[in-house]
């Protein structure tokens, strides 16, 4: 089939070599960077009970503390110096962190004071993973505990009242949504969702990317190495020509989000379990299990949500693959062709941009509006918008995208069909051929 | 004999500019005919316009019975285009090239094999054309592209500017090339050239067009003894002289 021929020239053009290699060398990023994140996150955890210990008063009681810190699980290492400056201090221990237990220590408890302690670390970055190290809390929290159960027993209570004192009221803490409720904390329930709303839509940034860039190309290229005149010139019909175009492109585009979404889950899996790993034995398990509480609250999508979003997906790509007809079929050069995805970037990233960080819904109504008409708004809030049961604006984002598909489509197809695939020139700026042309011809 | 192609009237205004003004030509099978005239003159636009590539403002123009306006798909069946300045994907082999063509024109496997075969035979690239066509000279690129408008014996093929980019002895081979298969397969040929040395020795008949005007147009003899030349170069010429004074 003719047609067929067509796909088949279309996808060797936006398969080659480069293009795999890329593909592979992005998921085997991302595969990388989870297991990266997985281990510092790890380190992270561990580190908590690592300490470097100065002890400077050196009573009976400062060691039998330490003794009560390393019961806990907590590696000590010790240190001596007298240095107060202490940059010095951290350098000559040879540590990040440290805690001093400065002279009078144990005197200033006897006394009835609240005794003092130093607590250094070092700042090396300001990244995130790299900070949860440095720091002396869990050391400084089991020293605080071992002080006030000293103060206790001095006043006459028993470890009991202690507990008590520390923990007055035990909270059940319950999330509602909407009219359905579950005994689980809302910042875990966000926590849970978010991971999974994370990830699909950064597979649609990249969805609606990589098609309107390969769409784009597509055409432009056969515009640029003059090679269009002679397809159209062919047996067949401009409709297949660029129904292989778009095809290809899909398929391409498919391709590239089903790598994207296997490299990404193996980076959120890495990322997650090891802070899942991090609560273990935490009061968290006594929470019910975090899904059946998400279902209980209606937060999961069922077959008919994953049919919608599908569908929702699809006018989407649709979408943007006529605008990128379009946008291609008016790029005559290379230049021209990087200018011209830009618009499509914005109308992606915009909503893509706001999804991660507030709900559409929330914003005040102006912005609102200007937002939601960018048909890839809907696609981005599609998932919390079925989450929530906001069934109405979902249902209106499908009918809005259709109707823009199928006005992009419409004039994608007018464009295509007429003489302007070929004559059509943007001139920002410099002369046309034409008039170059006529003015030799007027010498 | 049977017209290959009738153009009547064929007009075409661009935003500004009128780059065809009333047109009208025939070619019979067989025929070789060659429009000829300055840069501007509306040669391209005419072609892409028998090449069902540009919607005509005004007139239509008919191949082996089938108008440009009404029955575009098949009028593509019966011609071929070679477009002034042409490439081809740089990132194919030559070979490919050649097949992804056919299959555009046939979906019958022989059929195909038969047109590369002939292809290969008349572009004398020889084992070059296993390699990608990134890697051709302009020159090599022209012959592959005048290959494949020829390799499905089409009723018209449309050449705009067929030599342009090749080599003295190249550009000869072509022009016999295109003599003998209009004499012996009977393919029509239209052609465009500002070489008149070249359309003197290929075509049978010429038409001289200017500013969108066709002026005239018969045989190259004919035309050379009506404006007492001694070559077409002349006859040109004069003809354009004598159109400019009007
Ligand atoms: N896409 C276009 N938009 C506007 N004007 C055009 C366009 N293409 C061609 N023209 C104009 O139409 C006229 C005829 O152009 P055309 O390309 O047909 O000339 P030509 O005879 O092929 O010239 P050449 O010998 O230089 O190839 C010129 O004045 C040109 O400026
Ligand atoms: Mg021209």
């Amino acid at each position: 089939m003719k047609f067929f021929n067509l796909l088949k020239k279309e996808l060797a053009e936006l398969l080659n070599l480069q293009t795999v290699i890329s593909l592979a060398v992005t998921m085997a990023m991302l595969m990388f960077l989870g297991s990266f994140m997985s281990s510092t996150i790890e380190e992270a955890v561990k580190q908590e009970y690592t300490v470097t210990l100065c002890d400077r008063d050196k009573t009976d009681f400062t060691a039998e503390l330490i003794e009560t810190l390393r019961k806990n699980n907590a590696i000590v290492s010790e240190v001596t110096s007298d240095s107060e400056d202490f940059s010095q201090l951290l350098s000559t221990a040879g540590k990040d962190s440290i805690i001093v237990i400065p002279q009078g220590f144990t005197e200033d408890l006897n006394a009835g004071k609240a005794p003092e302690l130093i607590s250094v670390s070092e700042m090396r970055s300001a990244a995130m993973m790299s900070n949860m190290s440095n720091n002396n809390d869990g050391a400084e929290r089991l020293i605080r505990n071992c002080i006030s159960n000293v103060f206790a027993e001095r006043a006459g209570l028993t470890a009991e009242d202690v507990q008590l004192i520390n923990a007055p009221v035990s909270i059940s803490e319950y999330t509602v949504v909407k009219d359905k409720t579950s005994e689980v904390s809302a910042e875990e329930v966000m926590s849970n969702i978010m991971m999974q709303n994370m990830l699909l839509p950064i597979i649609v940034f990249v969805l609606i990317m990589m098609t309107s860039q390969m769409l784009m190309s597509a055409i432009s290229n056969e515009k640029i190495d003059k090679t269009l005149e002679t397809l159209l010139s062919a047996p067949v019909s401009r409709t297949a020509v660029l129904g292989a175009k778009m095809l290809a492109a899909a398929i391409v585009a498919m391709i590239n989000a089903v790598c994207f979404m296997v490299g990404f889950s193996g980076m959120m899996s890495g990322a997650t379990d090891s802070v899942k790993a991090e609560f273990e034995g935490t009061a968290i398990n006594e929470y019910i299990p975090i899904d059946s509480a998400l279902e209980q609250l209606g937060l999961t999508l069922g077959g008919v949500d994953y049919v919608l979003v599908g569908i929702q997906l699809f006018l989407t790509i649709m979408i943007c693959l006529s605008v990128s007809l379009m946008l291609g079929a008016l790029v005559n050069d290379t230049k021209q062709a990087q200018t011209m995805v830009m618009p499509l970037m914005f109308a992606a990233m915009i909503p893509y941009m706001i999804s991660m960080f507030a709900d559409v819904n929330n914003l005040p109504i102006v912005i609102r509006l200007i937002v939601y008409i960018i048909p890839f708004t809907h696609t981005f809030s599609a998932i919390p918008n079925l989450m929530f049961g906001h069934m109405g604006i979902f249902l209106i984002g499908l009918v809005y995208q259709t109707l823009a598909f199928a006005v992009c489509m419409f004039f994608a197809l007018k464009l295509f069909k007429s003489d302007k695939i070929l004559t059509v020139s943007l001139n920002f700026g410099q002369k046309s051929k034409f008039k170059k042309a006529k003015k030799n011809e007027n010498q | 004999m049977e017209n290959v192609l009738e153009v009547r009237e064929l007009s075409k205004q661009y935003t500004k500019v009128l780059a065809a003004d009333k047109v009208s030509f025939d070619i019979k099978k067989g025929e070789i005919f060659a429009l000829i005239g300055p840069n501007g003159a509306g040669k391209t636009t005419t072609i892409r316009m028998i090449s069902t590539l540009l919607t005509p403002t005004e007139g239509d123009a008919v191949v082996s019975g089938h108008s440009v306006l009404k029955e575009p798909e098949k009028v593509r069946q019966c011609i071929t285009y070679l477009p002034d300045e042409a490439g081809a994907y740089k990132n194919m082999t030559g070979k490919k090239y050649l097949r992804f063509m056919a299959g555009l024109f046939s979906t019958d496997i022989d059929t195909i094999n038969k047109y590369v075969e002939r292809a290969e035979n008349i572009c004398g690239l020889g084992d070059r054309l296993k390699d990608k066509i990134g890697s051709y000279s302009r020159g090599m690129i022209r012959k592959l592209l005048l290959a494949r408008a020829v390799m499905t014996k089409p009723d018209l093929a449309i050449l705009d500017e067929p030599t342009s980019g090749l080599d003295v002895l190249n550009a000869i081979e072509i022009r016999k090339m295109i003599k003998k298969l209009a004499a012996d397969e009977g393919m029509s040929f239209l052609l465009s050239s500002h070489n008149m040395l070249e359309i003197e020795f290929v075509s049978d008949r010429v038409g001289i067009i200017a500013k969108g005007h066709l002026l005239v147009s018969g045989r190259t003899d004919e035309l050379k003894a009506r404006y007492n030349a001694a070559n077409l170069e002349e006859v040109f010429e004069r003809v354009v002289n004598d159109n400019e004074i009007l």
